[in-house]
């Protein structure tokens, strides 16, 4: 009897793997077929629905930093697929979620700036975001550096720059170079006597040739800018008197208007144009 | 000498425990993901494989200490070799302090492990080794020995199925006392605020263990916390011991 269950055994258990492996095959065979129908799915709907962060941060139980990656990585993935239209209607929401999870993380801060910028074209909301993150580090110089840098070549709001360089220029690690950003948003800001005083300053502690070159040149253009403000005003002056505009920039001291023609910072006079009235510096400050 | 005795059986029974290099082998899957799962960031990778390491030794390091921790007595019991082991000189505290310290052993080879699985993975994105992983590393270990004193407490007296729940309960409980500090602080004065704070200072608060953010950004950590913290794992454990020990010298096999 045993000999014949042994013998039994062999065909019954080949007719298992049979069936076994043709299960599988009929699953597998499936899985392709469902997956090529369409289904309707709200794409990021899951994470719309997630409390704020600064609840789901305890509900983490000390996991909160490892949630902020996965959410991170996630918002990575779903703002990059630009088929989602309204993808970016909860862009505040979801990285308020990671910066309350790890406020010490600052590389969504960036993205998230990023992606409000350039992306979703909602610049108020890249502030919000860099601000946020400022708040929560004050000592990172790279979280008001971005705003400035942001307020200076998006929103042209050179004054907002300004406070931003301002802000960063003076935090542990902050580079050279956002000083020079602060005196150049104080230039285009028209600030020009405070744009002098911290481009003088850059220039006598430069640490190198390229950075005493750098602020040699900015010092020209705002020089240039001072004495080309001021040889506008005296030729408005002398054409209110005399009823014309000055033959040449001599005629302004004749007048009496000038004590004396300023000169650029390479001891070169300004150029004036007596058809227009204009004046500009002899060279561009980056051709020197 | 019996404590120990008892400690080196344990340990060589839980090395043959098939679940802990089933969960070992989780744990490394996990740490190694981590470098795949850093390439989707953009920013700092290391960041991602730090954070993913370390709540993988910590995750399953608590499983293991769970899993092994609840059937430790119980398996004695079932199998009824209580009474060959009991009916030798052997206290019932020794007993139990053997099955503790041969599972903290056990732990501690697992988490050496699954450290060192780590350590390489973040030696190879940043060609440095990163000393300060070891801080958090050390006092993930010291909340596993506590939790593993909390599985030996509820193997003494109960089935594996409820003691797993009861710990893990306890585990969820030590990450949860934010809750009662909010709680404590909308009280008005009174006995049920008072009753609030002894509750609050009494549950456990695993949060004194993780280090987890701190090292991986680098944020300085008060020289103070590292005592304290590790007194009140040492204190805490040796009263779950304790109460274990009292529950288990009472505790009738027949």
């Amino acid at each position: 009897m045993p000999r014949e269950r042994a013998a039994a055994r062999g065909p019954a258990t080949l007719l298992l793997v049979l069936f076994l492996l043709g299960m599988c095959a009929s699953f597998m065979a499936l899985k392709a077929k469902t997956d090529t129908i369409v289904r309707k799915k709200v794409p990021g709907s899951s994470i719309i629905y997630i409390p704020s962060g600064k609840f789901l941060k305890y509900a983490t139980f000390g996991y909160s930093a490892l949630a902020a990656d996965l959410i991170y990585l996630w918002a990575i993935q779903y703002y990059s697929t630009p088929t989602i239209d309204d993808r970016f209607d909860h862009l505040d929401h979801v990285f308020a979620i990671i910066a309350d999870l790890d406020p010490a993380y600052l590389d969504p801060y960036e993205t998230g700036a990023l992606i409000a910028t350039a992306e979703a074209r909602d610049i108020k909301l890249a502030f919000k975001i860099l601000d946020n993150g400022f708040a929560k580090n004050p000592k990172e110089w790279l979280l008001p550096f971005e705003a400035g840098h942001i307020a200076m070549m998006d929103l042209k709001d050179y004054d907002l720059a300004r406070q931003y360089f301002e802000k960063c220029m003076n935090l542990p690690g902050a580079p050279d170079f956002t000083r020079r950003l602060y005196a150049n948003a104080l230039y285009k800001r028209g600030d020009l006597e405070t744009s002098w005083q911290t481009w003088l300053e850059i220039y006598n502690t430069a640490p190198d040739e390229r950075t005493k070159k750098i602020a040699s040149n900015h010092l020209y253009q705002v020089k240039s800018a001072i004495d080309t403000n001021r040889l506008k005003d005296a030729v408005g002056k002398f054409q209110e008197r005399a009823g014309r505009l000055p033959e040449e920039l001599a005629d302004l001291v004749r007048a009496g208007i000038l004590d004396k023609l300023p000169q650029d910072l390479d001891g070169q006079d300004y150029v004036y144009d007596p058809k227009t009235g204009g004046v500009k510096a002899a060279t561009s400050p980056w051709k020197r | 000498m019996r404590i120990w005795a008892i400690a080196g059986i344990t340990f060589k029974e839980a090395k043959r425990d098939r679940i802990l290099y089933l969960l070992f082998f989780f744990a490394a899957v996990a740490i190694l993901a981590s470098r795949v799962l850093a390439i989707l960031t953009v920013g700092d990778r290391v960041k991602i494989i730090k954070d993913v390491g370390l709540a993988s030794i910590s995750i399953f390091g608590v499983l293991m200490a769970v899993l092994i921790g609840t059937s430790l007595v119980y398996k004695e019991i079932d199998k009824k070799t209580i009474f060959t082991l009991l009916s030798k000189p052997l206290h019932r505290a020794e007993f139990i302090l053997g099955k503790f310290f041969g599972l903290v052993l056990t732990l501690l080879v697992m988490t050496a492990g699954m450290s060192l699985i780590f350590l390489v993975i973040v030696y190879l994105h940043t060609f440095r080794i990163e000393w300060t992983m070891l801080v958090a590393i050390a006092y993930i270990f010291l909340e596993l020995v506590l939790v593993t004193a909390v599985a030996i407490l509820f193997s003494s007296f109960s089935t594996p199925i409820l003691s797993s729940i009861f710990s893990l309960a306890f585990y969820l409980i030590g990450h949860l006392s934010w809750g009662l500090e909010l709680l404590i602080k909308k009280m008005s004065a009174g006995a049920g605020r008072t009753a609030a704070q002894f509750l609050y200072m009494f549950l456990p608060d695993l949060e004194n263990f993780n280090f987890k953010t701190e090292v991986v950004h680098n944020l300085p950590i008060p020289a103070g916390i590292y005592l304290s913290s590790f007194l009140y794992g040492v204190f805490y454990t040796a009263f779950i011991l304790a109460l274990a020990v009292i529950i288990f010298r009472r505790r009738d096999f027949i």
